[in-house]
Parts: structure tokens; sequence; C-alpha cells
């Protein structure tokens, strides 16, 4: 049977605030979970929907993405009506001003392949972000979507009007109890927020409705769902429901957020449970299918922590997510840290909260981040491919660039606190 | 590509494997389980990919199913593309009535069609049976040097050990000059690995000349020494056939040893992680609070509460708080229950060992198991597929617990050394 919803995902961006992480690669490609990357929390939703025809807008640094999607069978998108696009911007007018064919924003990206979405003549279209964590059952929004007869549904989660300053912000009426209801006020990043319904960033249009808002919003110099968009819809008086979610939902935008979703795997009942989830990612991407089952060896203490294939440990190992390739040599220490793929710890170093990009390797008796034994300060991030030399000490909430000439380490023994080391 | 030599593969992968006991009850031996995420066949699969070799005929017999659903369609070890492929060549019913094969050579000859569909200047025969890392393209090189008609992979094993294989003399140019089939009183350690590289014309001539030579070992290769020219090419590396519990256990033990004597990644060995359905899914490892874990291999999908020593465990088992497993392999989703013991032994899939049972009771690792004693003689006790250890149950050494016994099949709570459930 055709699909009738098609759904686009939104994972162009680059976050400035992940910083290093995302020098090389979308924010959505950006490893999670100790094997998987962000966007495969909406793939997997996307799957366990059973919604099969996926487009991804894509246009920073798509190559890490791309090559993540692969075919798209790790989500069993492929068949005669499954399927995953990946649409990168291209160029279109001739001698138009400068940067008109780069998606100016997330509006802009889903117009300029209008084509494509006309095309399957969706039923809905399902707009979501690839950035966060989360569990959802898209067909449950969708179907409040018809029950309501909305023009356009929006999932929200109730939130801490504290932090509600950095989202969309609604109002909702209780219409529906506890189900939903009608979106009354919408507010985009308030600066003095006045309720506590957070969006999702989960959209799903009426294709008409859709198609008529994104060509007016051509005419307009801003072209962002939450802040274009929605108030458009909003203003033109539009039926516009709210969808309350009561889930987990994990931020991926800054450092520290990051880190904290990640602390959210661990623990007996952890609140991101990625076996329980149905979490999918592609075992093809960087080889991980190859990767052999974990080596814990003689005097390895592991505890509440993920470890992957292809980690080999000898050392210890708390509160911390290793991806495959990891090695901890002997004496060394790990706590509450995320380790990408294909970090060499050497021995006798200490690590404490901490983020290592991939692929970078640590000589013996290297500390990292926060003083052993607490878990306040702020996280230490590596970027990718550094070769951090013996007895180097980098301290709490300092930054790595990727890629560092080796010769640093002979003049930066030590990286003060915070300190960016570029 | 065409100019170049081309070896066709033959992998013989038939075999009962009987000594394996339970844990060939519903699959090939090439099929059993190892080092966690592997098959034993991905040894010798990863061999022919790793060596260059592209085009592979698969010969199955005994229980193929899981074999062929393993290989699927080759793709994992690259064998897909125009001029790459994975055949697999069951046994088909010819003009006689029982065309079962007969033996190794037999076996070839029923697929001679194969042979001579795929023409090739070489023919590597190997088994599915054996764990080890080997390149082909160095044997096919020393052949092609030596003008061979056959080369026959060979290695040292201990004098004690000899009487299990195929034993060659050899000359100063490694040209072998006498042959015995396993001998009792033998005269050299130089032990045939049952890998051979035979020209191909020379192999379907010799398969043409008379149909009652059913074996390669016993009839084909001393008619060959004794009339042709026929190498022996050294092997120095890790090689091992598992065919019995014993070496089965120790092999995986070799996986953790110290030194790695056996490193998979490292061999670039590759499986086919879709053929297990799921398990290309499963998460990292799960480690708890109070977990002791030492020399062991934890596989993704593993959550461990408890404590693990000396054992391998394939994808998705749990070992629950308490609990102790010791000197043991655990295959795909077994289940250890709190406070439950686990020792030398050796679990098929999904195994489900409730609270405080304990698999490898006492210290008496003497009395072998009563109905097969020469599968189980050394103190492994083995536990077949989805088979359920109740509450309580204490099992001895040498037991043998067959799959999918549940709580009615166990007539008392100990279960002494050498029983069988």
């Amino acid at each position: 049977m055709k699909p009738s919803t098609l759904a686009m995902i939104l994972a162009g961006s680059r976050v400035d605030e992940l910083d290093v992480l995302t020098y090389y690669r979308p924010k959505s490609a950006v490893p999670f979970g100790g094997f998987a990357r962000v966007i495969d929390f909406p793939l997997s939703n996307l799957l366990h929907s059973g919604i099969e025809q996926i487009a991804i807008l894509s246009q920073y640094r798509s190559y890490s993405l791309i090559n993540h999607i692969g075919t798209g069978a790790a989500w069993d998108m492929i068949g005669r009506h499954r399927g995953i696009s990946i649409l990168p911007p291209f160029k279109d007018n001739e001698d138009g001003e400068v940067g008109a064919d780069w998606y100016r924003g997330t509006a802009d990206a889903v117009y300029k392949n209008m084509d494509f979405v006309k095309y399957h003549k969706p039923e809905e279209i399902l707009i979501i972000s690839g950035d966060h964590i989360y569990k959802m059952d898209y067909q449950e929004v969708i179907s409040y979507h018809h029950k309501k007869d909305a023009d356009l549904t929006i999932a929200f989660l109730k939130i801490a009007r504290s932090e509600a300053e950095r989202f969309g912000i609604a109002t909702i009426d209780d219409e529906d109890g506890e189900q939903g209801g009608r979106v009354l006020k919408y507010w985009e990043k308030p600066e003095n927020p006045q309720a506590d319904w957070a969006s999702l960033t989960v959209l799903i249009f009426k294709p008409e409705v859709l198609y008529e808002v994104l060509q007016k919003n051509q005419a307009t110099d801003s072209y962002e769902f939450g802040k274009d968009i929605i108030p458009q819809l909003m203003a033109e008086g539009k039926k516009v429901y709210g969808y309350k979610y009561k889930g987990y939902w994990g931020y991926t935008r800054t450092v520290e957020e990051y880190w904290q979703s990640n602390m959210d795997l661990l623990g007996d009942n952890p609140q991101i449970d990625m076996e329980a989830w149905g979490l999918r990612t592609n075992m093809d991407h960087r080889g991980i299918c190859d990767a052999q089952p974990a080596l814990i060896r003689d005097g390895a203490n592991v505890t509440n922590s993920l470890v992957y294939n292809g980690c080999v440990v000898e050392g210890t190992v708390q509160n911390s997510i290793l991806f495959p390739g990891v090695q901890v040599a002997k004496g060394a220490v790990v706590g509450n840290s995320v380790l990408f793929f294909n970090n060499k710890v050497g021995e006798n170093c200490i690590f404490n909260k901490v983020i290592t990009d991939v692929n970078s390797t640590f000589g013996k008796s290297v500390c990292v981040g926060s003083a052993i034994g607490t878990v306040g300060g702020r996280v230490t991030v590596v970027g990718w491919n550094n070769h951090v030399t013996d007895s180097v000490a980098i301290e709490e909430g300092a930054t790595i660039y990727p890629n560092l000439p080796p010769e640093t380490w002979s003049e930066h023994n030590i990286v003060k606190a915070g300190e960016v080391l570029k | 590509m065409r100019n170049k030599k081309e070896a066709l593969v033959l992998l013989l992968a038939g075999g009962v494997g009987s000594r394996l006991n339970i844990l060939v009850q519903s699959r090939a031996k090439p099929a059993v389980p190892f080092a966690g995420m592997y098959r034993i066949i991905d040894f010798s699969l990863s061999n022919v990919m790793n060596s260059g070799l592209t085009k592979v005929g698969v010969l199955t017999q005994y229980k193929p199913l899981s074999l062929m659903r393993h290989l699927g369609t080759g793709e994992s070890w690259d064998f897909t593309g125009r001029s790459r492929g994975v055949k697999i060549l069951p046994p088909h019913t010819g003009f006689k009535d029982s065309d079962w094969y007969k033996g190794t050579a037999d076996a070839v000859r029923q697929n001679i069609d194969f042979l001579e569909k795929n023409p090739a200047d070489e023919v590597v025969l190997l088994s599915g049976d054996h764990i080890y890392n080997m390149d082909f393209d160095a044997m096919l090189g020393f052949h092609r040097h030596k003008k061979a008609d056959v080369t026959i992979g060979m290695m040292v094993v201990p004098m004690s050990e000899i009487h299990q294989f195929g034993a060659g003399i050899v000359d100063k140019e490694n040209r072998i000059i006498d042959w015995e089939e396993k001998p009792e009183n033998p005269k050299t350690n130089l032990a045939s690995m049952g890998i051979y590289v035979f020209d191909y014309k020379y192999l379907l001539d010799s398969l043409y000349r008379d149909r009652k030579e059913f074996d390669f070992g016993m009839h084909i290769l001393p008619r060959a020494i004794n009339n042709d020219n026929v190498f022996g090419y050294p092997f120095y590396g890790y090689w091992r056939d598992v065919g019995t519990i014993q070496s089965y256990w120790e092999a995986n033990m070799d996986v953790i040893s110290r030194d790695s004597a056996i490193s998979p990644e490292a061999w670039g060995i590759r499986t086919n992680i879709e053929a297990e359905g799921r398990a290309a899914d499963y998460a990292p490892a799960r480690y708890g609070y109070n977990t002791k874990i030492r020399c062991s291999m934890i596989s993704a999908g593993c959550v461990i509460r408890g404590t693990v020593e000396n054992s391998v465990l394939a994808p998705g088992v749990v070992v629950e708080e308490g609990a102790v497993v010791r000197d043991s392999i655990l295959f795909t989703d077994c289940r250890v229950g709190k406070n439950a013991q686990v020792d030398l032994t050796i679990c098929d899939k999904r195994v489900n060992i409730r609270n405080s049972a304990i698999v490898g009771a006492g210290e008496n690792h003497k009395i072998p198991n009563i109905l097969h004693p020469t599968h189980l003689y050394t103190g492994i006790t083995l536990v077949g597929k989805e088979a359920v250890v109740p509450d309580g149950v204490s099992i001895g050494r040498n037991c043998i617990i067959n799959s999918h016994s549940d709580d009615k099949s166990y007539l008392a709570k100990n279960i002494e050394d050498g029983e069988t459930v």
C-alpha cells in the first residue's frame, strides 16, 4: 500500500553550542548512546510508527549523515513503497541573489523541495527535528490530528517555566483533557514565558495548508517553522492543535545538555532505554558490525556503564559510555565520561566528566576534566584526532579543538580550566 | 581482472560434528556459534574474503538451515557483485538411490557440474570446521611456484594428537613423499589441516578417474603422492579443529586469554549479524553498580549485574545480581538469575537459569557423562537450547541438560555428575 504520510526530518544544521562536536558533522549525526547517532532516535520512531516515506533535509557537512543513512535498510526503509531520500540544497536561480539557493531556514528548506513533497501526494506531512532524544508513536499524534481535522498539530511537552524562554511556548486548552487541545497562543522563545507547554518540533500539517503558508512565507525574510510558520497560522486563525506528550525528552543543544542526556542512559532504570525503545542504527557505518565483543581484562572494573563491542578495558570505568573501539589501559580511571569511537586512553590516565570525539589517543598519566569524585564541574570536550602526550593535564571545562598538531602538547602541558585550545 | 590467475573455493560444510553433542542437535558444525557473535564457518569464509578469493561454493548436507540463513547472500563476506558469489550446494538426487555424500571427494564429485561451470586455474578445498587465520593467496603462490598438482596445508602438531589427522612426510623441497591417514604409530608430527589447493584440471581428472574413491585423505591424496606432484605448504599460525567439546571450550578460552591467541577482529573475521534476526540492533552492554568482571568477552546487548570470570558471553546475555558465571560459554540471550552459579558450562541459546540454581556443582570433574562418556569427561556441563534450570536445582559436572527441558523434566533437585536430563 502506498504510504499516506510523508515525514521530513530537519537535519541540516550545525549547532554552535555543541562546538567542536559539530565542526565536521551536523548535530543529527553526533554519536549518542554508545553506538548510535542522534538521528537514529527519530528514525527509529518513524520505523516503529510505520511511516514509510522519509526525506532528510541536510545542508551542513552532509557526508557523515549520508554515510550513516546508507540505503535506509537499517530502518527497514527499502522496499516498493518505502524509502529515505536525502535532500541537499541545489543551484536554482542563475543570477539571483547570493546565497538564495542555500536553505535559508527550516521552512525554506521544505519550500525548496516542494516538487518532491507534491510528487508523493501525502495525506499529511510530518515535520520533525533530527536533533532530539525521545520515543514517540507518531501515529498517535497523526490520529489526533485527523480526529480534530486540524490544519496543524504540534506535539508539546510540559516543562519548567524557568526553561521556557528557549522554546516555542504555547497555551493549550483542555478540549481533550490529557490528550491535547486547541493551541490558544504561541510564542517563539519568549523573554517572559506565560505558559509551560514547549514545542517538540513535531509538526503535522494538512498538505494544502503547508503549501499555502510556505508560499506566503517566501515573501518575508525569515523562514523558520517555529519563528514564522506557526505564528503565521495562529494569526490566520487556522485550526492549530496541541498534542500533549508525556515521555522523556532529551535535549542535545549544548555540551552540558548533551552530557546530561548521555547520563540519562545510565542507572538501574535508565530514562533512555535503547533496548526497550527498539533503537536501530546503521551497523555498517564505521563498520561497527565488525567489532568483536568487548574484552574485559584482568584488573578491569566496570560499573554503571555502557560498553559496546570492540572495546578493550583494563582499567576502571564508572558512569561512562564507551563507543566501539575504545581502549582503557591499566590503571586508568574513566568516570562520568562519554568516549566516542576508537579513543585510546593510556595507562594511569584520569578522566572525569569528559566528552572525547573520535580517534583521539592519550598517553600515560593524562588527566582530563573535573577533579576525581566530583560531577559538578563543567564538561571538558576534546575534538577528534588529537594525540595527547604523556602527563598532560587538561582542566575542567576546557575545550580542545580537533586535529591539533602533535607539537601543541609540548607547549601546553597544562590546559587551564575553561581554556579553549585551538 | 581476467588475465590474473583465479581460484575457485569449495567449502565443505556438511560435517555432522557429532562429538559436539547437543550443540549440533539443530545445526551443522560450521554453524555452531563461537566467540560470542561469530559462527565457526566465519573463520573460513573470512579467510577466503581476506585472501581476495571471490567465488565460493559451500557444500552442505547435515541440518543446513541455520547455515544457509547465516550465509544469506554472502554480502557479509563481500561475495556479492558481478564476478563474485557464494553458492550453496546441497546434496541432490542423481541416478542412483543413495546419493548422500559418501565422503569428501564424493561430495565434490557430486557437484562436478558446479566445477565445470566455473572454470578456474585452481580449486581451493576447505573445511568449514576450523578456527584459524590463514592467507590462501600466499598458499596459492606457493602452489604455483612449485608447479604442484596438489598442495596441502600442513602444520606441526603434538605427537600425541597426530593420530587424529592425515600425516605427511616431506623432503627438503616440501614435496610430500609419504602419507599416513590417522596413523597409530606416526613417523611425523606434520599434520594435514584439511586445506588443499588442486590444479583445476588435475582435480577434475582425479574425480572422473574412479568413482569409488570417496575420500580425499583416504583415496585421492595417497595416489597423488605416489604418482604426481604433491607439496606440503607449511603453516605456522593459529589453527584449531574444534570438533570436541573440550577443544571447542579451549578455543573459546583462547579468545579471552591474555595474549589473545584468537583475535577475530584483528584477523578481519566477519559475520552475518542479520542472520540472528535482531542481533544487529543490540544496544551496548550494560554494567550495573555491583559487577565484578574479570578476563571475559562481553557482547553488545548483555546486561551484567553480577560476577563474570573467564567467560565468553554472546549478545543479549543477562547475569543478574549475585549470580556468578565462571569459565563458561553462554550463547545468545541466555539468562542467569539472581544468586545462580554457572561454572565450566556451555549454554546454548536462550537457556534460562533461574534464581539460585547451580550449574556445574561440586569439584569432581572425573565422572564422565554416562550416555556420552567420550564427549564429556573433563568436567564441562552442556545445557541445550532454550532449556530451563529451575530455581534451586543443582547440576553437577559432565552433565547434559537437553534442549527445551523445563520444570517437569527434572526428577530431582540434584542432578549428579555425569547425568543427563
